[in-house]
């Protein structure tokens, strides 16, 4: 009895409170949260450009979104991250959090560009027509009538893509930021204990990912009300 | 006011109009008619070119539709149209509905806009639904609201696409009425329909469809009492 006690203060004490080793953790949760904020502004930026472009009638837009698509979809994350630090933007001056956040922006826009694309072909055709009908262009159709209604279909799925970026930026590490991940990884390597750092920080991932889950079931139900 | 000319258009392989030729008067009341499939829908959509005929001319006032594709949207503004499903903006009260298109698109007052959705509200019988969404509208007010909302940009024509077939039938007879009360005004119409009786009781003139064209037409009294073709006479058989 007296030993587990004596384990659980010890991994305590060398995890968390020498050397205010906790504070690596707040600030690598600082780091996770910043990225996947700007990240998912940048993804939702750019998605509704490339949903938009897939739709286009514009044959070369459409080509060239569904090529971007195609290619961020069919690669995996860690290698467009890497690929983008240290080829593309590890040579200027930007801090490694923007570096990050652009690659998981670019990324996440693929991602978006789907969601978006299927919310606003979940909207009844028929409301295009009658907005046509009246006399408004496409683009004016687009803005007052169609993604409005879209919005709806969209908002659920957006911030479940946002949960998803959450735990996606666990791989900046690979870049040398000090997100949430690494920062259990710089405690392992300190306390040479594997476990309890990593059993930390997956607490705390699913911390917030549950709430932002409760706050996803929330928004769904008011969505469905306002039906 | 408007004039069709050789009339095509083909889905893929099917081919749906083969010449559709016809001249609509001013303040005419056009009646289509024909079996499921044979392009009545095509026919009134390439009026205002939510399809895009594959050859032919039409003209309104005098003004070819298809060399002026870019003019489009001011060109649409004179032709109102009333769909099978409504397709009011969910999204929307009754009174944006109506004044979505005149703000946006004549860059009227907002206050003018709702003026004139009131008018336009007691004119279809609906003048306490303005704040209402369309959710909770019964099916022959929703159309209502429809034709309201056609009517708020001054249309000169107005073309309904089967605007009753989708209704309980309790409901068919407000919204015919407010047609017909239309048609009393002197509104140009091209009415697609399956009720003969409002064809008949309305109708200046009925257009029977088939194989693509325009297979007869004429008044009223002419098609349903003694048409002159063998095919309309089988149609007409088969509906009333
Ligand atoms: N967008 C489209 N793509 C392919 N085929 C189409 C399209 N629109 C119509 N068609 C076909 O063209 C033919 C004529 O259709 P249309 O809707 O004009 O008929 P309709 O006379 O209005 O029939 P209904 O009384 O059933 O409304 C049908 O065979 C239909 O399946
Ligand atoms: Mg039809």
């Amino acid at each position: 009895m007296n030993s587990i006690i004596k384990v659980l203060s010890d991994a305590i004490y060398y995890n968390l409170i020498r050397e205010q080793r906790y504070m690596l953790f707040v600030q690598g949760l600082g780091i996770s949260l910043q990225l996947t904020f700007y990240s998912a502004i940048i993804g939702t930026i750019l998605g509704l450009f490339l949903a938009l472009a897939k739709l286009s009638k514009i044959k070369i837009f459409e080509r060239l979104a569904t090529i971007y698509v195609d290619v961020i979809r069919g690669t995996p994350v860690v290698v467009q991250l890497v690929i983008i630090y240290y080829a593309i933007l590890g040579s200027s001056s930007l801090p490694k959090i923007a570096v990050a956040s652009i690659a998981f922006g670019l990324n996440s826009g693929a991602y978006v560009c789907e969601l978006i694309r299927a919310g606003i072909m979940a909207v009844d055709k028929g409301q295009m027509e009658a907005a046509r009908s009246l006399g408004f262009s496409y683009s004016q159709a687009m803005t007052y009538i169609i993604i409005p209604q879209a919005v709806k279909n969209i908002l659920p799925a957006l911030v479940n893509e946002f949960i998803v970026l959450l735990k996606e930026t666990a791989i900046a590490g690979y870049i040398a930021l000090d997100d949430l991940t690494r920062a259990g990884n710089i405690i392992r390597g300190r306390t040479f204990d594997a476990y309890t750092p990593f059993i930390l920080v997956a607490a705390i991932y699913l911390y917030i990912t549950t709430i932002l889950t409760w706050m996803l079931g929330k928004l769904e139900r008011r969505l469905r009300e306002s039906d | 006011m408007i004039e069709v000319v050789n009339l095509h258009k083909s889905f893929g392989d099917l081919k749906v109009l083969k010449g559709v030729n016809t001249k609509i008067e001013k303040q005419e009341v056009v009646c289509v008619i024909g079996a499921s499939g044979s392009g009545k829908s095509t026919f009134l959509r390439c009026l205002n070119l939510l399809e895009e005929p594959d050859d032919g001319e039409i003209y309104i006032d005098g003004v070819s539709l298809l060399e002026h594709k870019k003019d489009i949207n001011r060109l649409r503004q004179k032709v109102g149209m009333v769909f099978q499903q409504f397709n009011l903006f969910p999204h929307m009260t009754v009174m944006e509905n109506i004044t979505l298109a005149p703000i946006k698109l004549k860059g009227m007052r907002k206050s003018e806009a709702e003026e004139k959705a009131m008018e336009l509200l007691h004119k279809v019988g609906l003048p306490d639904k303005n704040d209402q969404y369309p959710n909770h509208l019964s099916g022959g007010q929703k159309q209502r609201v429809a034709i309201a909302r056609a009517l708020a940009m001054d249309p000169e024509i107005m073309l309904f696409d089967e605007p009753t077939s989708a209704l309980d039938p309790e409901m068919v007879g407000e919204v015919l009425n407010v047609m017909k009360q239309l048609a009393n005004e002197g509104m140009t119409m091209v009415v697609v329909t399956h009720e003969m009786g409002f064809a008949r009781e309305v109708g200046d003139r009925i257009m029977f469809m088939d194989e693509g064209i325009i297979f007869e037409e004429g008044p009223p009294e002419q098609i349903f009492k003694n048409p002159q073709k063998e095919r309309t006479r089988e149609f007409l058989g088969k509906v009333l």
